[in-house]
């Protein structure tokens, strides 16, 4: 059962949604990553996910968190989804300018 | 009349206290006259809180607003659409922001009718669509300069290109 398994996550590593904005003009978008970043995160390597996409981890927990939160109706959790919300846009922008600064964006 | 509707606005605990104010009165009736202290407290009719209802159970006379998960959702929802030009995230941010804009004014129109969680939820996302359709036009402000660029000067772009490597 776990060799299938591996195959399918490297067929979906193969054929992962090319994004528009590269194809065009070949420089990265603030989202470009991100499904590096995911796939990383299904083979369980934390760190290689940080370093496709910073903001991935947080914007899964926070997509998983309001999904609970609209289930159950914490009474802090629309605080915390906003807090972890602007947390996530930060992140991405200096994850990004990091990126031009840097010379990473090709 | 509007001075006892605007205080719910201002500090919720006034709905506990009027929500526990029905209680004495029916032991006054049977102490002094049968029909006369419920007609006072009857006039508000705008505001009929269950005190159960704070604890956001919703289905104790509040409702949830109508558009509360929906702009929660979307707001949430428009960061990771961003990447098709920041096309998808602008229009999801400000979906959320007018969905949770609207529910908020509904809510402060009306605050005994609906649940206070739902009040959250809607203010959440009015907030997450902001920063979403921030960060959007920002990365579209971004494109569109890309695009000009590459436009009006294409050999430049090459170079421009070419020294990123």
């Amino acid at each position: 059962m776990a060799q299938p398994h591996k195959s399918f996550l490297e067929w979906l590593g193969e054929h992962l949604f090319s994004c528009p904005f590269k194809t065009h003009f070949g420089i990265d978008c603030p989202g470009c990553g991100l499904q590096r970043s995911i796939l990383a995160l299904f083979r369980g390597d934390l760190a290689a996910s940080f370093k496709f996409y910073p903001a991935t981890i947080p914007l899964i927990f926070i997509v998983l968190f309001t999904i609970v939160h609209l289930k159950f109706d914490f009474k802090f959790g629309a605080q915390l989804i906003k807090i972890v919300f602007a947390g996530v846009a930060v992140i991405i922008l200096i994850n990004y300018i990091y990126k031009i600064y840097t010379h990473q964006l090709i | 009349m509007s001075e006892e509707q605007e205080n719910p606005q201002e500090n919720r605990p006034i709905d506990l206290s009027k929500g526990q104010q029905p209680e004495p009165a029916p032991f006054q009736p049977l102490d002094q006259g049968p029909a006369t202290p419920p007609p006072f407290q009857q006039p508000p009719p705008f505001q009929q809180p269950p005190p159960f209802g704070q604890f956001g159970g919703g289905g104790f006379g509040q409702q949830n607003l109508p558009n509360a998960t929906a702009a929660l959702v979307l707001g949430i929802l428009a960061i990771p659409a961003c990447c098709f030009y920041g096309i998808f995230g602008l229009i999801f941010g400000v979906i959320a922001w007018i969905l949770g804009a609207g529910d908020m004014k509904k809510y402060q129109l009306n605050p005994g009718l609906y649940t206070e969680s739902s009040y959250k939820n809607a203010k959440a996302g009015k907030i997450c669509g902001m920063i979403a359709t921030i960060l959007s036009a920002l990365f579209i402000v971004m494109v569109i300069l890309v695009i000009v660029g590459a436009i009006s000067n294409p050999q430049m772009f090459d170079d421009f290109i070419k020294g990123m490597k």
